[in-house]
């Protein structure tokens, strides 16, 4: 009853005119972001976020611009990965694979409707998830002491390094490249500045924004010009504009499913929509695929990953609200703004900030139902946007950002240290260094430490309080469990494949 | 560029990061762990890291081969460019500089870039600073644009 009666509440938040306008902005812009190939949901918040902070709008407004633009992005992606065949973000990739047949085949507008309403449905579901979870969760975690932070930490990086696939020695570089970076300026605890070289413009550490509009933004640019897209392929005939009863009634429950695995999968802390969907897509085709359509234009293979995209990255605000550790690069970077407002997500957001928390959830609701409007009906003015030339399009991105880090300080130095951090950056990504676990490193780089250092100091030293409680010891076999099964299983799976070759 | 240098480069970096951290130390100190054990740890673990790949590089080729060096060269120096003028030129100015080579380098004509550019440095200019109150410099256009 608690519950009903905050989000009740929560919707008196997002309801005032000013959330309202904000939510459908959020919505619109994010869906643009999302179309557009090189752009995905942690630029365009990370764009916005320091905006959002100029403006002077309240924290709950920022936020919920964020998150409308996050949700909206992943609305967003499966419309370039429909029409060209290029995703618009990662989390779209599985949706190009049946999506562009089928709108090679003429059914490109029930493509992008079923499409719609398969993401609606996920985020719908992981709404609900987050208003029947989060508040468990969050009363939960509050017993946890410092050593149980640490070691949730610690999961939360093994995570993000096991569900990355092929390189988890890269992402745990990237993990900790990031927690270098946030050791930079002044610790607090001592008063002595680290890694300044005595440049004043560092002693209150590096901006936030200057490290994720470099690492993602800059050097994103510099990776585009090598795989421009043109918008030759464009498929501009998409026949029929709405999915009918039947087309409905055939994605249904692959779309329930593939919500509900969504959901768990963005709540566990570092694997976000692009795992989801790739999870469910293989999913749907073990369970669905009979007659080997997946791949040449299957309806449902449009509509599981779709799902899975948006419930897990409504469900990735889950460990962020209530644990304060992000489920996502995106929602990292949200942890870093609601830096800027001197707010530290975390259980204690539930009681502290219900307006700011529950006012976000509402919004979830409404932002959803916007995405869907405007994504149904408008989708051929959307689809105008990538026709728009890179040569526009590129300095037009590379001006938006250095406003954005400008905002902040208003200095060059931030500016130089952005071109610095993107060139870095794209060194680090041709070598195939993921960012996410970069940024997720140093939005949690200063908690740990803090953490770390409060846990033995309880004990004056004596690390063992960091295996002291049952739930620091879950979390530590949960953390070795992640770095070491996905390995594993690659290596059966492999063992089998070189067995079958052999028997074959 | 091959997962050797990579090793290289992080365990240069982690051994710069322990020499700078040597002697970080708390005037008074009141808990056990003072200010240089994160960052060593971190160099640590940096370290262990790079000599894995330098040890055993996953990616053995050259991760640049195929990269379009002039224009990403190109590229990434004007951002810097863009960087170092955007106070002194003011934001308007500077966006129409950068986006003449980053719009070239994209496979627009000379023209097209400028225009572009100048377009956009107006229009954002206008959209930021007087619209949605994020203040920009105007450096060399301020007897036009006023303020700074």
């Amino acid at each position: 009853m608690d519950t009903l009666q905050h989000l009740v509440a929560g919707f008196g938040v997002a309801l005032t005119p000013l959330n309202l306008l904000i939510a459908a902005m959020g919505a619109l812009i994010g869906t643009v972001v999302g179309l557009l190939p090189g752009l995905g949901p942690i630029n365009g918040v990370a764009i916005l976020m320091p905006l959002a902070f100029a403006m002077e709008l309240p924290a709950e407004s920022s936020l919920i611009l964020l998150a409308a633009v996050y949700i909206g992005c992943e609305y967003g992606g499966r419309i370039s990965s429909i029409l060209l065949n290029v995703p618009g973000d990662a989390g779209a990739i599985m949706t190009a694979l049946d999506g562009y047949p089928m709108a090679r085949k003429g059914l490109g507008g029930v493509a992008l409707s079923i499409s719609a309403w398969s993401s609606f449905v996920g985020s719908l579901i992981a709404t609900v998830g987050i208003v029947l979870f989060a508040p468990l969760l969050a009363s939960w975690a509050l017993s946890f002491g410092p050593a149980e932070y640490f070691a949730l930490m610690c999961f939360a990086f093994a995570c993000i390094a096991g569900l990355m696939g092929d390189a988890p020695l890269k992402a745990g570089l990237a993990a900790i490249i990031g927690l270098s970076l946030s050791c930079v300026g002044l610790d607090s605890n001592s008063g002595v500045y680290r890694f300044t070289g005595g440049d004043v413009h560092l002693s209150d550490g590096i901006q936030f924004i200057v490290v994720v509009i470099g690492v993602f933004s800059i050097s994103e640019i510099l990776l585009m010009l090598q795989e421009h897209h043109t918008s030759t392929g464009l498929i501009t005939d998409t026949g029929r504009k709405l999915f009918n009863a039947k087309e409905m009634a055939q994605t249904w429950w692959g779309t329930v499913r593939s919500s509900v695995v969504g959901f768990v999968v963005g709540v566990l802390p570092g694997a976000g929509a692009t795992i989801a969907s790739a999870m469910t897509y293989s999913m749907e085709k073990r369970l669905t695929d009979k007659d080997g359509t997946f791949g040449k234009g299957d309806i449902r293979g449009v509509a599981a990953p779709e799902a899975a995209n948006n419930s897990a990255a409504t469900g990735s605000f889950v460990p962020m609200l209530t644990l304060g550790v992000p489920g996502s690069g995106t929602t990292a970077v949200m942890v870093g703004a609601l830096a800027l407002y001197n707010i530290t997500p975390g259980p204690a957001l539930f009681t502290q900030q219900p307006a700011l928390v529950w006012g976000l959830i509402a919004s979830l609701f409404l932002a959803n139902a916007i995405l869907l409007v405007i994504n149904i009906p408008l989708v051929g003015a959307f689809t105008q946007v990538l026709r728009v030339p890179n040569w526009i399009l590129v300095p037009g991105i590379l001006a938006v950002s250095a406003v954005g880090v400008y905002a902040v300080h208003a200095t060059t130095f931030d500016l130089v240290l952005m071109a610095a951090l993107g060139g870095v950056g794209y060194l680090l990504r041709k070598q195939g260094v993921p960012m996410a676990p970069l940024i997720l490193g140093f939005v949690l780089g200063d908690l740990m430490e803090q953490n770390l250092r409060r846990a033995l100091s309880i004990t004056s030293g004596d690390p063992s309080i960091l295996v002291e409680s049952p739930i620091a010891v879950g979390l530590w076999v949960g953390a070795a469990a992640m770095v070491a099964v996905p390995p594993l299983l690659r290596l059966r799976r492999h063992a089998r494949f070189h067995a079958d070759a052999a028997t074959a | 560029m091959s997962d050797r240098i990579l090793g290289a480069a992080c365990l240069v970096t982690s051994a710069a990061m322990a020499w700078a951290a040597r002697d970080y130390a708390a005037a008074i100190s009141y808990e056990p762990v003072g200010p240089s054990a994160f960052p060593l740890l971190l160099a640590g673990l940096m370290a262990a890291g790079g000599a894995w790949l330098v040890a055993r590089p996953a990616l053995r080729g050259n991760s640049l081969h195929g990269v379009p060096a002039v224009p990403t060269a190109l590229c990434a120096l004007a951002v810097l460019v863009y960087a170092l003028l955007f106070q002194w030129l003011g934001f308007a100015a500077a966006t129409a500089a950068m986006a003449v080579p980053v719009g070239m380098a994209f496979g627009g004509s000379l023209k097209q870039s400028l225009a572009a550019g100048a377009g956009l440095g107006l229009a954002l200019f206008f959209l930021f600073d007087k619209a949605l109150d994020a203040v920009l410099p105007t450096g060399v256009l301020s007897f036009v644009l006023g303020g700074r």
